[in-house]
């Protein structure tokens, strides 16, 4: 627990929480101006379903690049302030610290799909959806986003780690992006393999193209698929850190 | 004094692997744009200007600005290590030498990721068997692109600068390109530097651009790099570095 308090302590003036609140406010912001401009279009028509898709679409694109950026900056700050040394000295484990870090750049990204969560239930009430809100509805979003964010994360924290050059890490989390926003071209079977692509796919709600428009209907998400992508991001994290540990400094 | 400084910027490069994250992006478009388009042919029925509207949408409107980002970070990420800036400003070098140096080396390298994306276009093009004659507007559309892409590293090179951290500069681009995007939409593109790369590319619209479009395109990408330019060494000449 000191630990994480740590990693929160170092980042204190590294103002990582307004550029995340700033990051994300583009993404609701250009969600809603889309979600807003079909409201216009046909009213009495649009609801909440509609959010939670045009979000999930969205963070396909944002939240690898936001994932990359956050834990980028959590770990560039060892490698740029040669701090390596001086944290082993004060016999903390080196597993310790890649937790600590993991945990730190998690919940970041929980703060960011609590942002997004709290921004759709504001649009609804301001524009007065006729639905009741839907709060499973919202924390299964909010739920799926998560787990798709640890894994992502666990594969970020290993590169930054791992290679010096933050350059790779950040190019990873744009290839990331994407793939994620490309992912729905792909075939199931070939979309299935891309850890990205999971932002819609773990997503409640889903969408189907009749004729000219966009039909939005809820989804059952097999416990199954959650349960394989939990166990790589595991996975991911646990070689990640064994390898870390290991490696020179 | 210019040509030492880019020989030494240069020199700064070797052994960064950078040309490998050069490299990925355009081969990601291509790849991914081209299989759109094989899937969708009957709908796609445009041929080489079809191709262009899959390849070029993600590449041109989203991941070059951030490849940007990350090549002009990445030319500063060495002076914001070890102290290095105290060393290069006390060094009998004009600040307008060491920006200028810097936009040189991310030009140079933006061009050439720009003629490798052409050149895969031109191979994914003849692989999914187009038969009509390439078009010539390609040409245009990657050096517009690589005029605007000027213009957007000078920004960035700005911004990398000022900010020690490597990755916030890379989260603002991505802002930068969705008020771009807004921009260019409420058709004031013209206005905007990361609007311009939209413009430069024919991603959203393949219509030419007419000549008063283009003398306007042109004059903009200059005011904005004359601009960001002064501000910048004015910055550094000025302003105290940190290192």
């Amino acid at each position: 627990m000191s630990v994480i308090s740590l990693e929160f302590f170092k980042l204190r003036h590294k103002r990582l929480f307004l550029m995340v609140t700033l990051l994300i406010s583009v993404e609701i912001a250009w969600a809603f101006i889309s979600v807003g401009m079909s409201i216009s279009r046909n009213p009495g028509m649009v609801g909440w379903k509609d959010i939670i898709m045009t979000l999930a679409s969205m963070n396909s694109l944002f939240l690898p690049i936001i994932a990359a950026v956050v834990v980028s900056r959590i770990c560039d700050m060892e490698h740029k302030g040669n701090t390596w040394k001086l944290l082993l000295s004060a016999c903390v484990k080196r597993s310790h610290i890649y937790a600590a870090k993991y945990i730190c750049a998690c919940l970041l990204l929980f703060y960011a799909g609590i942002l997004q969560v709290l921004a759709s239930v504001l649009f609804g009430a301001a524009n007065a959806f006729e639905q009741p809100l839907p709060f499973s509805l919202l924390m299964r979003f909010l739920g799926g986003t998560m787990v798709t964010n640890i894994v992502v994360i666990s594969l970020q924290q290993w590169v930054s780690l791992a290679v010096k050059n933050q350059s790779f890490a950040l190019c990873l989390g744009m290839i990331g992006a994407f793939i994620g926003m490309t992912a729905d071209l792909f075939p199931s079977v070939v979309r299935s393999l891309f850890v990205w692509s999971y932002y819609t796919g773990l997503c409640p709600v889903t969408y189907s193209y009749t004729g000219h428009s966009t039909v939005f209907a809820i989804r059952t998400i097999e416990t199954s698929v959650t349960a394989v992508i939990v166990f790589i991001g595991a996975l991911v994290y646990v070689v990640g850190s064994i390898r870390v540990s290991r490696q020179e400094i | 004094m210019l040509q030492r400084c880019i020989s030494a910027e240069w020199l700064k490069l070797r052994h960064s692997h950078i040309w490998i994250i050069l490299m990925v992006l355009p081969v990601f478009s291509i790849l991914i744009g081209g299989a759109n388009y094989c899937f969708n042919q009957s709908v796609l029925t445009n041929g080489w200007y079809s191709l262009w509207t899959q390849v070029s949408l993600f590449y041109g409107e989203f991941f070059l600005p951030v490849l940007i980002a990350i090549c002009c970070a990445y030319v500063c990420r060495l002076e914001h290590m070890n102290k290095n800036w105290n060393a290069l400003m006390t060094a009998p070098i004009s600040p307008w030498c060491v920006f200028l140096s810097k936009l040189f080396i991310v030009g140079v390298l933006i061009l050439t990721v720009q003629i490798f994306f052409l050149t895969l276009y031109l191979c994914a093009g003849r692989l999914v068997g187009l038969p009509q004659q390439f078009p010539a507007e390609t040409f245009g559309w990657i050096f517009r692109g690589w005029v605007a892409s000027v213009t957007v590293s000078a920004v960035q090179l700005g911004l990398s600068i000022r900010i020690r951290s490597f990755a916030v500069p890379i989260g603002i681009s991505i802002c930068a390109v969705f008020i771009g995007l807004g921009m260019y939409v409420a058709k004031v593109g013209m206005l905007f530097p990361y609007s311009l790369l939209t413009i430069g590319m024919g991603v959203l619209s393949q219509e030419s651009l007419t000549s008063i479009e283009k003398t306007l395109f042109y004059m903009m990408n200059i005011i904005f790099i004359v601009l960001v330019c002064v501000i910048s060494i004015r910055h550094l000449k000025k302003a105290d570095v940190i290192a």
